[in-house]
């Protein structure tokens, strides 16, 4: 059988056709490659197929997580929905390559159809309808005649499906079913690398955000710890603090005690000894007296410096009985419940307490209101003042003036510290009731005062808030409520 | 034994998808004639054709292993007509592969997946081929 030679004009054609094939399949690979969006791979990919056969219905189909079926992710030229649509593995033209992972064309699929209908119809006719089942619904032409198919792989492994239908007659040619498959190949490679690209910036963006969580978590946890530290600091203060006062308070009460015995007595002979000697004096003056007795200069003199030391030693009694007051109302050991007590008795007891050191030349200025009596932990207050007043001392290097101002406030009473020292820096006053805050340097102040004055007034549910100017002087408002 | 070559034009109308008609006979001379899906070339000399459900004309082939083929180019207004003689029956390989997956994508699409299975693949020698060009209806 003769085979007929192409002419020169039908190779020059098919020259010129398989150079722009050329063409075609160059673009596409530069394009293909220039990006990793996947939307733009399977326009490229879908334009490219258009160009090259003028096919006008493909489909892209990605495998499922599941492995089981196919799902539409790109798709041309078909009325209606076809994207998300589910092809099963194994089903029609599409799910068998995927399962037989080989490409498929198939032509004049109507008339296989038609074929197949009518062996449907004679096992119907046949009583064997039983063992048909029912054609599932698969996303594409509903008319198709020729269709190929591609199965998208990397390496041995399936990531998808491409397509190409045709509502024609039209047969795909070997030439065809090579040029489909080169760009099926760089169409899968470029899909997985951008789905690939995709997942490492999802995990990025993950451990971005789990990064962030950490950091977010640790900075929480360090606040938390931060803040438990700062608990646990300022606890261990008043613990210490509170076991000071405790063994003060002791101390107090057994020096008290053996004090205020002998001083009772000293007091008490003292006044019997000033009385004599009233005595002695009234009887010498007495007529029946020798006048050379009553007379005598030593014992006038002995009588007199008799009356002046007894005299001074009841006002040092006094004096001495005073303080020891003092110390036991500062220390209040036998007030360690909440009691109703008198604030300025218990500002007056530390003023006492320090006036060894209010001596160098503090004056104390008294502005005190008609303040009621504050339910309160009275040693911890005193401890509070002493502590003000201490600082207030401190900061005037000895000289200078303290006001202390009471007033009622509806149901708080406020006391108001004010001394004319050398001020707190601005940039220190957010912190002055930190624990361990200190600017008396290492080894004087412990940094401690301030936080337990804090700690203390919080626990009082009161405020306690300080006004600075650096070369004029510091004021402490205590804001306290009356009753809890 | 009688040998044919099958010309190179004849494989597009092979793989048109356009369904042929085989026609066998039985040992005692009762002919049978029916239509099968397609027909699959193997090489130039041999021809498969799917062994499914049409028992008559295995058994028939089975007695007297004549066939005569008719492929139909509607393009072309031309009929071939291929006498085959039947050589041996693959159920695997690449024949086989090629025409499981085949009338498996076609059999799921018309919900005949469990009917249209392919059961071997009948593998038959050329024997002659004939070609009728009965041209447009004027």
């Amino acid at each position: 059988m003769a085979t007929k030679q192409p002419s020169r004009e039908e190779l020059g054609s098919e020259l010129e056709q398989k150079s722009a094939e050329v063409r075609i399949l160059r673009q596409v690979s530069s394009d293909i490659n220039a990006t990793l969006d996947l939307q733009e791979i399977y326009e490229i990919v879908l334009r490219t197929m258009d160009e090259l056969f003028g096919f006008h219905h493909a489909l892209i189909l990605l495998v499922d997580e599941d492995g089981e079926n196919l799902r539409v992710v790109a798709s041309r030229g078909y009325e209606g929905q076809t994207l998300g649509g589910v092809v099963p593995m194994g089903t029609g033209l599409i799910g068998v390559v995927a399962k037989k992972r080989r490409l498929m064309r198939l032509t004049n699929l109507g008339r296989q159809r038609s074929y197949i209908a009518a062996i449907r119809k004679q096992m119907e006719e046949a009583g064997r309808s039983a063992e048909l089942e029912e054609a599932p619904p698969v996303p594409g032409l509903p008319d198709v005649e020729s269709q190929i198919g591609i199965p998208l792989l990397i390496k041995d492994n399936l990531i998808g499906v491409f397509s190409i239908e045709s509502a024609e007659q039209k047969m795909f040619s070997d030439r065809d079913e090579i040029l489909v498959n080169i760009v099926a190949n760089q169409a899968a490679s470029a899909i997985h690398n951008a789905r690939l690209y995709r997942a490492e910036e999802a995990r990025r963006a993950e451990l971005a955000e789990l990064n962030q969580t950490l950091e977010d978590r640790v900075r929480a946890r360090t606040a938390e710890l931060e803040r438990a530290n700062r608990v646990l600091r300022e606890t261990q203060a008043q613990l210490v603090q509170a076991g000071k006062m405790a063994s003060l308070g002791m101390l107090v009460a057994g020096v008290a005690h053996e004090i205020n015995t002998p001083i009772g007595s000293i007091a008490a002979n003292t006044d019997i000894v000033k009385r004599a000697a009233e005595m002695v004096k009234q009887r010498i003056e007495a007529a029946d007296v020798p006048a050379d007795l009553a007379k005598d200069p030593n014992l006038l003199l002995a009588i007199e410096t008799l009356q002046q030391a007894s005299q001074t030693e009841l006002l040092a009694c006094l004096r001495i009985t005073s303080i020891v007051k003092s110390l036991r109302n500062f220390a209040r050991l036998d007030e360690s419940e909440e009691k109703s007590v008198n604030l300025h008795e218990g500002i007056d007891s530390t003023l006492t307490l320090l006036v060894h050191e209010l001596k160098k030349g503090v004056e104390i200025v008294k502005n005190y209101g008609d303040l009621p009596n504050v339910v309160c932990f009275p040693s911890q207050l005193n401890q509070v003042f002493m502590n003000l007043l201490n600082n207030a001392i401190s900061a005037m290097e000895g000289k200078g003036t303290i006001a202390i101002t009471t007033e009622r406030d509806g149901e708080h009473v406020v006391l108001r510290f004010t001394d004319t020292g050398m001020g707190i820096a601005p940039e220190n006053l957010d912190r002055i009731f930190d624990p361990g805050f200190t600017t008396k340097g290492v080894g004087v102040g412990t940094g401690l005062g301030l936080a337990i004055c804090y700690r203390i007034v919080q626990d009082h549910h009161g405020t306690i808030e300080v006004r600075s100017e650096v070369g004029k002087g510091t004021e402490f408002t205590l804001r306290l409520p009356i009753s809890r | 034994m009688a040998q044919a070559r099958l010309p190179e034009e004849i494989r597009p109308v092979m793989e048109n998808g356009i369904p042929a008609q085989v026609g066998t006979c039985s040992a005692d001379g009762i002919p049978n004639a029916t239509d099968i899906s397609r027909v699959y070339h193997v090489d130039p000399q041999h021809v498969a054709l799917s062994n499914q459900f049409f028992s008559k004309t295995v058994r028939n082939i089975r007695e007297n292993p004549r066939a005569c083929v008719n492929l139909n180019d509607i393009e072309g207004c031309t009929n071939w007509i291929l006498h085959l003689e039947f050589d041996h029956s693959e159920t695997e390989g690449p024949t086989f592969d090629e025409m499981d997956m085949q009338i498996e994508a076609i059999a799921s699409m018309t919900g005949m997946s469990g009917v249209f299975k392919l059961r071997a693949a009948d593998i038959y020698r050329v024997t002659s081929v004939e070609k009728i060009e009965y041209g447009l209806p004027s």
